[in-house]
């Protein structure tokens, strides 16, 4: 061994036994050799003479790399003695007299042959055909050699359809080019020699070698798109591929080969009158029988592929064939493939069914255009429904893991939500082609699936029930109100229906999800709303065993109490009364769930609850019993906490804080069905419960002061009763604002402004004098938080803290806009406030040109208009003093001249259009209410500076001083895209 | 299989390669295993980080040592597979926010194939959680032509983390039964698949609220 091999030797290790130093040593040097000049030479020398596999491997990918990126600069000998020596070693050839190494290659691993093809290819790509136009037939004289040599040849046709012609991967026009010349040479010299030595290869092996067999038909099949196809579909090749698919005993490997051939035979393109007779001519029907095997063996599945790629070119023939004997047979070979399909569909693995999914996909919606169905279609449609149905079955091994939810519960849910997601599509696509025979065959799996053995009843219910639900999807809104079809017997039966299997998690909620889907037919047949409601209240709903489906269940109901209200009121005292239990379990102290967290809680029975009673048609006495009867206990809760929030150590403070924030979120939820007409106007004593409530949950902010998840579940209080309060609420909002305003991390203050904008849009000046009294607060908290620059996200990704930066700059942004657009401007200039204006303008200046959310630009540019109107009156003196030239000197020039200049201003973007509409507005302002100084600056100064020729600056002058805002806007927008040519980088603004 | 300095293992292990364009997270990905992430050792002779990954199965531990070859794009063209060699299972990583990365698949998968013939391969779609996709689930199909079998993974946020070696363990034990008994520790998750749901629904009125009002903006697209 010499000191390269060595080298090579240790720069291979894998074992661990080298260490790092010696390893970059050995890499250094071998470094060293790839750059001398006689390095082709060493290479071909060493894989004639080493015996070691990492050296053979090493100087293929040498003898490669030097290929293809010195292959122009190489010298003429050079090149003759790589492709001779490469040649040599492919062909089991002696590349000197004196040795017999090439055997030794081609007996060597794959990963070795491969590269040796790779290194052919490299030459065939710049050689073939001018240089080396004897490559493929000098190759197929060598084929006799046997079976390594024809390995090797598959090997060389495999990477050069890869590397060189194959579409599957991405190419350069240069490469696709040169991929045409080499196929146009090979057609014209070489191809029919090589499918010929195919057959001859197949024909003698077949017994003696059949994994060389398979291997050729693998290469031959990736040609077979681009040659002539009568060379394949002839009656010799062809009887030759049905033999060795239908002897039984042969090696399934090569049947599977030779049914891939055939699927490629039968997808190549070509126009559907000729294909039509090779398809009517390949006698498919022989290998039906085939698909009945082992579902698991790769024979099935190739030949599952070909009958489906078969079905597919036969519907696309049926449809593409203009003559009515064409498209009837057609469709005959395809009612004969059929069956077959389905039994594959019905029996394969689900990686395959995809496949035929799709397949029958384009089947069905051939259908949609027909005005009716004929009976084998009809069959048909019912066959699939079956394979469907058997396809979207749970297997019982995971009942009880589904049931728990456990890890593999999950797992198992989630393939299964992935894969009926196509399933259903096709569904509902049977669906609206056929929609008795649809129906007709759910109603029948329900009732066959109630009657199965307990062993698979969990599943087939399911299942059953899981097409009925997904069928809704495709229904009209009208189909389910009035029940069309069969809807109508099949939503009251199953709405007074309780499965055996009921219990099982999985049933549960789907049968819940699949009466909410129908409930509209309740709403038009009321005689069922008693069904309805046993349904979603008894043990199958509310009072299910499993907490996931209870939890479920409250939601639904919920959702069934919106729709169905007007129609609920004499079943409230019936309802109240079966919810009462889960009411007082959930204002049982410690219920607080821990291991459910998320939207489904358990409060939305309360919605449900206010929706309910919450109705002005409940008599008041009623009302505000039922109400105050829900809200005492809750508000208790609260109250007793409150009393013992100091004595408690720091664990059950804890507790007690989960504690409350459940009873806000019942509180919140329930006074959702409570209006403003009827708690101020109608029923004010409604109100009165109310803003007691509010009193109490107050005392929450003061007790529990800095508890981030209960000042969130108050502030939400505080906006449902905005809401439902109106201006009554006022009286409450100077202690409300005062303890919120208590707090100043980002986060807390984005929630508190939140609630700002939301009184100011309610009752706009109506909220001035509070306002007055805390913007101050808020200007000096904000500015304080925000920083004074750019707020920077950096490469990669944005941490909390700055997206919650970002998040405050933006609502305050708003803030700020709600409250220029309600006619508060004036607060800015109130005495306390003042001082923040210089830090205001900034903040908008910068926000109005840079902010990255081009609404956000528009709301400040808005801001900027709303500003100069309010503190510039027609008569009368300026209010702000310098206002008048910041918005001039910079508003003007940053915002209306430079930001739009910059090529990142994107005209074609439909939120920038509207920005730019507004800084076309601001000019108009400007102009208005400053004239000539705004005039005269924008143009004199501004338009120099971007290289604004004269005449076009007249021209603005003119449009500008017009009355056609329109006119303005597109003449600013051609000015602005001449200008921008001319900057040539020359504005620094950004 | 282990490097320099690396302890063996007396259970089983196997090599794995990640491959994929440069930028898709196959880096990110392989270091949310924490404790793989403490024992790595950094090859730089061939630029490649070997990162061992311990799992628990019900049929007891296994290793999967990942061959991470970071920077292996930038030889352009020309990509050294020698990493590959030995290679007995494998990742291809791309990343759904970048199309390119995606239609370069086939080809990793070609140069993969070539030195590894016949090894279970995973297809994984990284970044699942950025809101703006360019490769839509339904556009995946590669791995349906191959036979590999496709995640859609969430490096940052841990999501389906465990769900490509869960596969590839099934695959090379030949027990497609074969379950993990144990999650790995893992760095917590920097993002959130879905940003609680929960917060949105109680936000809900307020952000009606606190939107700017309508503009009269009947004239933005003439």
């Amino acid at each position: 061994m010499d000191d390269l091999e060595k080298a090579i030797l240790i720069s291979f290790d894998e074992s661990g036994a080298v260490s790092s130093v010696l390893k970059e040593q050995a890499v250094a040097f071998i470094q060293q050799i790839k750059e001398t000049p006689s390095i082709c030479s060493i290479c071909v020398e060493k894989l004639c003479f080493s015996e070691l596999v990492q050296v053979h491997f090493w100087c293929l990918q040498c003898l490669h790399g030097g290929l293809r990126i010195k292959y122009s600069s190489m010298t003429p000998e050079e090149k003759t003695f790589i492709r001779k020596s490469v040649f040599s070693l492919a062909c089991c050839e002696p590349v000197h007299a004196s040795n017999s190494n090439s055997v030794r290659i081609l007996e060597g691993p794959a990963f070795i042959k491969n590269k040796l093809a790779q290194v052919v290819v490299t030459l065939i790509y710049f050689e073939y055909p001018l240089i080396w136009p004897s490559v493929f037939v000098d190759f197929l004289t060598n084929l006799s050699k046997g079976a390594v040599v024809i390995d090797m040849f598959c090997r060389v046709l495999n990477v050069l359809d890869d590397e060189l012609i194959s579409l599957d991967y991405p190419r350069s026009g240069d490469d696709v080019t040169l991929s045409g010349r080499i196929k146009d040479a090979m057609r014209g010299q070489c191809v029919p020699q090589i499918v010929g030595a195919w057959y001859d290869i197949v024909s003698m092996y077949r017994n003696s070698n059949p994994e060389l067999c398979s291997t050729v038909l693998d290469s031959m099949r990736r040609y077979i798109s681009w040659i002539d196809i009568g060379l394949i579909a002839n009656d010799a090749f062809t009887m030759l591929l049905f033999e060795l698919m239908l002897v039984d005993g042969l090696l399934d490997q090569l049947r599977a080969a030779a049914a891939g051939v055939v699927l490629a035979v039968v997808s190549k393109r070509m126009d559907y009158k000729s294909k039509l007779a090779l398809l009517q001519s390949l006698q498919i029907r022989r290998v039906f029988r085939l698909v009945a095997g082992d579902s698991n063996s790769e024979l099935v599945s190739s030949v599952a592929s070909l009958l489906t790629g078969y079905a597919t070119e036969l519907l696309e023939c049926s449809k593409r064939l203009n003559s009515e004997a064409g498209k009837g047979v057609s469709l005959e070979l395809l009612n004969e493939v059929l069956p077959s399909v389905f039994y594959v569909m019905q029996n394969c693995e689900v990686d395959s069914a995809l496949g035929i999914l799709q397949f029958l996909s384009v089947y069905v919606s051939t259908m949609k255009s027909l005005p009716g169905l004929t009976e084998t279609q009809l069959l048909h449609v019912g066959q699939i429904l079956e394979v469907i149905r058997a396809q979207i079955q749970f297997d019982p091994m995971y009942r009880s893991n589904l049931d728990s939810l456990d890890k593999i519960g999950r797992e198992e849910e989630d393939r299964m939500v992935e894969f009926r997601k196509d399933v259903f599509v096709l569904l509902c696509n049977i669906g609206r082609v056929a929609p008795n025979l649809t129906q007709i065959f759910i109603r029948n799996s329900l009732a066959s699936a109630v009657s199965s053995s307990e062993d698979r009843n969990a599943e087939e219910v399911e299942a059953s029930l899981s097409l009925f639900y997904a069928l809704g999807e495709s229904l009209t809104d009208d189909a389910v109100r009035t029940g069309s079809g069969l809807l109508g017997e099949l939503v009251p039966m199953l709405l007074s229906t309780t499965f055996p299997c009921h219990s099982n998690r999985l049933v549960a909620l789907v049968y819940l999800d699949t009466i909410t889907r129908y409930v509209k037919f309740v709403s038009e047949n009321t005689q069922y709303i008693p069904m309805a409601l046993c349904a979603f209240l008894d043990e199958r709903g509310v009072h299910h065993p499993n907490v996931n489906v209870s939890r479920r269940a409250s939601y639904l109901f919920m959702r069934v109490v919106k729709l169905l209200k007007a129609k609920l009121v004499p079943y409230i005292e019936t309802i109240l009364q079966s919810l009462q239990d889960t009411v007082v379990q959930f204002t049982k102290m410690g219920s607080a769930s821990k291991e459910l967290p998320g939207t489904e809680d358990g409060t939305h029975v309360f919605e449900a609850i206010g929706l309910l009673i919450g109705m002005e048609d409940v008599p008041p006495e009623k009302q505000s019993d039922y109400l105050s009867a829900l809200l005492t206990p809750l508000c208790q809760q609260v109250e007793v906490a409150l009393l013992n929030a100091k004595s408690r150590n720091p664990e059950e403070t804890l507790a007690q804080i989960e504690n409350i924030q459940q009873m806000i979120t019942a509180i919140n939820a329930l006074s959702k069905g409570f209006s403003e007409r009827l708690a101020t106007a109608s029923r004010p004593g409604i109100g009165l419960m109310f803003k007691k409530t509010l009193d109490i949950l107050l005392q929450v902010l003061v007790m529990f002061p800095k508890i981030q998840p209960l000042r969130c579940k108050v502030t939400s209080f505080i906006h449902r009763m905005v809401d439902t309060l109106g201006n009554s609420v006022f009286p409450y909002l100077p202690k409300a604002l005062g303890e919120l305003l208590g707090e100043s991390e980002p986060k807390e203050l984005v929630g508190f402004l939140v609630l700002l904008n939301q009184l100011i849009c309610k009752f706009g000046t109506g909220v001035g004098e509070i306002l007055e009294a805390i913007y101050p607060v808020i200007a000096s908290r904000a500015f304080n938080i925000l920083p004074r620059s750019d707020i920077q996200s950096g490469p990669g990704g944005c941490p909390e803290e700055i997206r919650e930066l970002l998040e405050l700059q933006r609502t305050f942004l708003i803030f700020l806009h709600v409250m220029a657009t309600h006619e508060l401007s004036s607060i800015f200039l109130s005495p306390r406030s003042s001082g923040y204006l210089d830090l205001m303008m900034q903040l908008l200046l910068y926000a109005c040109c840079n902010h990255k959310d081009i609404t956000i630009r528009k709301a400040c540019v808005q801001i900027f208009i709303r500003l100069i109107r309010d503190w510039f009156p027609d008569h009368g003196k300026e209010k702000v003093p310098g206002f008048r030239s910041f918005i001039i000197e910079a508003f003007a020039m940053n915002c209306c001249l430079y930001s739009v200049l910059d090529k990142s201003f994107e005209f074609r973007d439909a939120n920038t259009v509207v920005l730019f509409g507004e800084i076309v507005l601001a000019q108009k302002v400007m102009y208005e209410k400053f004239g000539n100084d705004f005039l005269l600056n924008f143009v004199s100064k501004g338009f120099p500076n971007v290289h604004c020729p004269q005449d076009l600056a007249e021209q603005y002058c003119q449009k500008l001083q017009g009355n056609d805002l329109k006119a303005l806007k597109s003449f600013y927008q051609s000015l602005i895209e001449k200008l921008r040519p001319q900057q040539n980088g020359s504005l620094v603004f950004r | 299989m282990a490097l320099p300095n690396q302890q063996t293992v007396e259970y089983p292990s196997f090599k794995l390669v990640i491959v994929g364009d440069g930028g898709t997270g196959k880096t990110t990905f392989v270091k949310r295993h924490l404790t793989g992430e403490f024992e790595k050792k950094y090859e730089p002779t061939i630029g490649v980080e070997v990162h061992p990954l311990d799992f628990f199965t019900n049929c007891g531990k296994i290793r999967f040592y990942c061959w991470d070859t970071a920077g292996q794009e930038k030889f352009g063209g020309l990509r050294d597979d020698t990493s590959n060699i030995h290679g007995q299972c494998a990742i291809i990583m791309f990343d759904v926010t970048a199309r390119l990365t995606y239609k370069n698949v086939p080809t990793w998968h070609r140069d993969l194939c070539r030195v590894c013939e016949n090894i279970p391969i995973v297809l994984c779609g990284n970044k699942v959680d950025v809101k703006n996709r360019q490769v839509k689930a339904k556009q995946v199909t590669f791995h349906r032509k191959k036979n590999l079998q496709y995640y859609e993974i969430s490096a940052k946020s841990n999501y389906n983390f465990e769900k490509p070696f869960l596969y590839l363990a099934r695959k090379l034990a030949g027990d497609p039964n074969l379950h993990f008994v144990e999650s790995p520790a893992l760095a917590p998750p920097e993002v959130q698949i879905d940003l609680a749901a929960q917060q949105q629904h109680e936000a809900e009125l307020a952000a009606a609220a606190s939107q700017p009002l309508p503009d009269d903006d009947d004239e933005a697209f003439d």
